[in-house]
């Protein structure tokens, strides 16, 4: 499997996660659609995985190069963070939220199709790659879902009313999304030392990470403040905005020209 | 209630005081960069900058100590002013994540206030060492007394401090020396890569030999026109092997039928395979284009040999080299009273350490390519890295408390 297949995988996922969103309404009304729902959005996320899997095979490095290839693990991924939560707290909307995010990403791969290359340059080559970018898109993935939540809650907030289930989960997930994040800036850091000399030489990838990083930091100390939740809520969903920038919006600044962390072909 | 309303109170004052504070350090900060024509913070190196930490030591820990009750400083220390410089860093980081960090990115009152040295400039230092103040005196009240509840704050907030204080007073005595070396030949000489200076270093290194090894060469259409290659039409970069069918939309249709990764060509006009060091990549091709068909060998050439191409109408069918797999130095390092002669590779992602040192593969010849006789090796110095170091694996050790404390807080484990 490689891109010029990855059309059918991303097309087939997506439609089986938007059949599986539409039984999962179904199901608000008759409770005979939850188990086709959940089997349709599982179905998708399979589809996902077994793609990612034969691409990383075929590819004989792990996928994890390219903004597209990391694009892929995301869309694989963040759909599992809404199963977690379901099957932890019974929630169940999260899960639409998240394929929603996949298919997203999904559409951007599709609409800017990544070269297939088996390449992988040298500094790459290390041991600290697969930890490094895998924990940082676990961080990315859990703080997207997050914003998910956030946003949820903002929606089922908007007269007034009080949600405490849903702040508890956008919190959660931001806890979390933040410690792997800081895994993944200390890896990175150590990394950087063995691969280019210094752990830190605020290149530009570098400072958006710290000032995601620093995003997040914040939202940990102003919820110990008790600050309103809407407003902590506000601050989860544009927190995600940076996360953004940190991840690909970054390549499109004009810094972006002395970066070392430039990976496409 | 009249309790919590107070305590509220209290909170949003130390917010619109703190808001004041981190504008005020950045109006301060960016009226010295305009004073001093942009010039920046220029931190003293050993051991000035020792002085600086054990200075900042002692204004925050008896401060910590003996004001502890006062509501001034109560609010140095505490959450509100924190964020508010959380808030200011990402600031100003932000302009530094932005616009390019080197001279002349940016021109006029942006370059005067120092916009393009955003993370040595006056406003960054003095945001940074309030924040220092600020964690320093919290981190001190929860040290003292010590309870065992609080060392995942002590671990995770005095890693970061740490690691802040150190790595930035610290960068006044890192040295980054570049050091170019050649086939053959030895060299104990360097130059500083911030001011291009020459530097001596206490070893000597001889470069035996330069190792490099590429990925299979590629084919791809070249339009002389726009200078740019083409990728065929399932945009892969295909590495060559014999079989491998490729078309372009031009109605360009290719296999490749013969593969040679190292080669030279007889005058016959057939190559043969040759010796790794002396040959070159070949391909046999036949295909179609435009409706007529075409056989040709094709080469990457090398500093000593002409590339082989076929011209099809307006492009030409070219082999490009492999972008580099692997790249080495085989070299022996000679450090007088020291460890005598260590012979040993340097590799990328693999430094070697020697005398203080750190040795880095850095670049190559990039135009002889596998045939460079030049390897770049990078010596960096960086004597309080294991403080920092220090600093990190605290942090990480904070880091996994604050998951398995936040997860059995919030019920989730």
């Amino acid at each position: 499997m490689t891109w010029i297949e990855f059309p059918f995988a991303a097309y087939g996922a997506m439609l089986l996660w938007l059949a599986g969103s539409l039984a999962g309404i179904a199901s608000i009304r008759n409770r005979s659609f939850e188990l086709p729902a959940k089997s349709l959005l599982w179905a998708g996320t399979m589809v996902m995985t077994v793609f990612l899997l034969l691409f990383w095979i075929e590819i004989d490095r792990p996928p994890l190069r390219t903004l597209g290839e990391t694009r892929l693990w995301y869309a694989t991924l963040i759909p599992l963070v809404g199963f977690l939560v379901e099957y932890r707290w019974k929630v169940k909307w999260l899960v639409y939220y998240c394929v929603a995010l996949a298919s997203l990403f999904l559409f951007i791969n599709l609409l800017s199709p990544d070269v297939y290359d088996k390449a992988l340059m040298p500094a790459l080559q290390s041991v600290w790659f697969v930890p490094h970018v895998v924990v940082y898109l676990v961080g990315y993935v859990l703080l997207a879902a997050s914003s998910a939540a956030a946003a949820h809650v903002l929606w089922k907030t908007g007269d007034g009313k009080l949600y405490p289930e849903g702040s508890r989960i956008s919190h959660i997930l931001a806890l979390l999304g933040f410690v792997f994040l800081t895994f993944g800036l200390v890896f990175g850091a150590l990394w950087a030392k063995e691969a280019w000399g210094h752990y830190w030489t605020w290149d530009p990838k570098e400072t958006w990470a710290l000032i995601a990083w620093l995003v997040y930091l914040g939202y940990l100390h102003a919820n110990a403040l008790q600050v309103k939740t809407r407003a902590l809520q506000w601050y989860l969903v544009l927190g995600f905005l940076v996360l953004l920038v940190s991840w690909f919006g970054v390549n499109y600044l004009p810094s972006a020209q002395q970066s070392v962390h430039s990976y496409q072909t | 209630m009249v309790g919590k309303q107070h305590a509220a109170g209290m909170q949003r004052q130390g917010f619109v005081s703190g808001v004041f504070l981190s504008i005020l350090l950045c109006v301060i900060g960016f009226s010295i960069e305009f004073m001093t024509g942009g010039g920046g913070v220029a931190l003293p190196s050993w051991p000035g900058n020792l002085y600086l930490l054990l200075l900042m030591l002692s204004v925050i820990i008896p401060t910590a100590l003996l004001f502890r009750e006062s509501r001034f400083v109560q609010w140095l220390g505490g959450i509100p002013l924190g964020l508010c410089l959380i808030v200011a860093v990402a600031v100003l980081s932000m302009f530094g994540g932005v616009l390019p960090q080197e001279q002349g990115a940016v021109t006029g009152w942006m370059e005067r206030l120092g916009f393009n040295r955003m993370f040595s400039s006056w406003p960054f230092s003095l945001v940074m060492l309030a924040f220092l103040g600020n964690i320093g005196l919290s981190l001190v009240w929860k040290c003292v007394p010590f309870r065992r509840a609080n060392l995942q704050f002590i671990l995770f907030h005095a890693g970061f401090w740490i690691s802040m204080a150190c790595g930035l007073l610290g960068s006044a005595d890192l040295q980054r020396v570049i050091i170019p070396l050649y086939e053959g030949r030895s060299s104990s000489q360097g130059y500083l890569s911030s001011s291009k200076t020459m530097v001596e270093l206490p070893f000597s290194i001889y470069l035996e030999d330069f190792i490099m090894e590429e990925y299979p060469p590629q084919l791809a259409l070249y339009d002389p026109e726009t200078m740019l290659l083409e990728l065929d039409e399932t945009n892969t970069v295909h590495q060559v092997t014999e079989g491998l069918a490729m078309s372009w939309p031009e109605g360009i249709h290719l296999k490749v039928l013969r593969y040679l990764p190292y080669a030279m060509m007889r005058p016959s006009g057939e190559p043969v395979a040759a010796d790794h060091k002396a040959g070159v990549p070949y391909v046999f091709v036949e295909g179609q284009a435009g409706g007529r068909s075409f056989s040709s060998w094709l080469s990457t050439g090398s500093p000593y040999e002409d590339p082989l191409f076929v011209g099809l109408g307006e492009k030409l069918l070219v082999l490009v080299p492999g972008t580099a797999k692997k790249y080495s130095s085989r070299v022996r390092i000679d450090e007088p009273g020291g460890n005598g002669l260590l012979e040993t590779v340097v590799d990328v992602n693999a430094p070697v350490s020697i005398g203080g040192w750190k040795l880095y593969q850095m670049g190559y010849d990039e135009n002889a390519g596998r045939w460079s006789k030049q390897s770049l090796l990078e010596g960096v110095r960086d004597p309080w890295l294991p403080i920092v170091y220090a600093g990190f694996f605290m942090m990480l050790g904070g880091n996994f408390l604050f998951f398995w404390n936040g997860m059995k807080k919030t019920k989730v484990l």
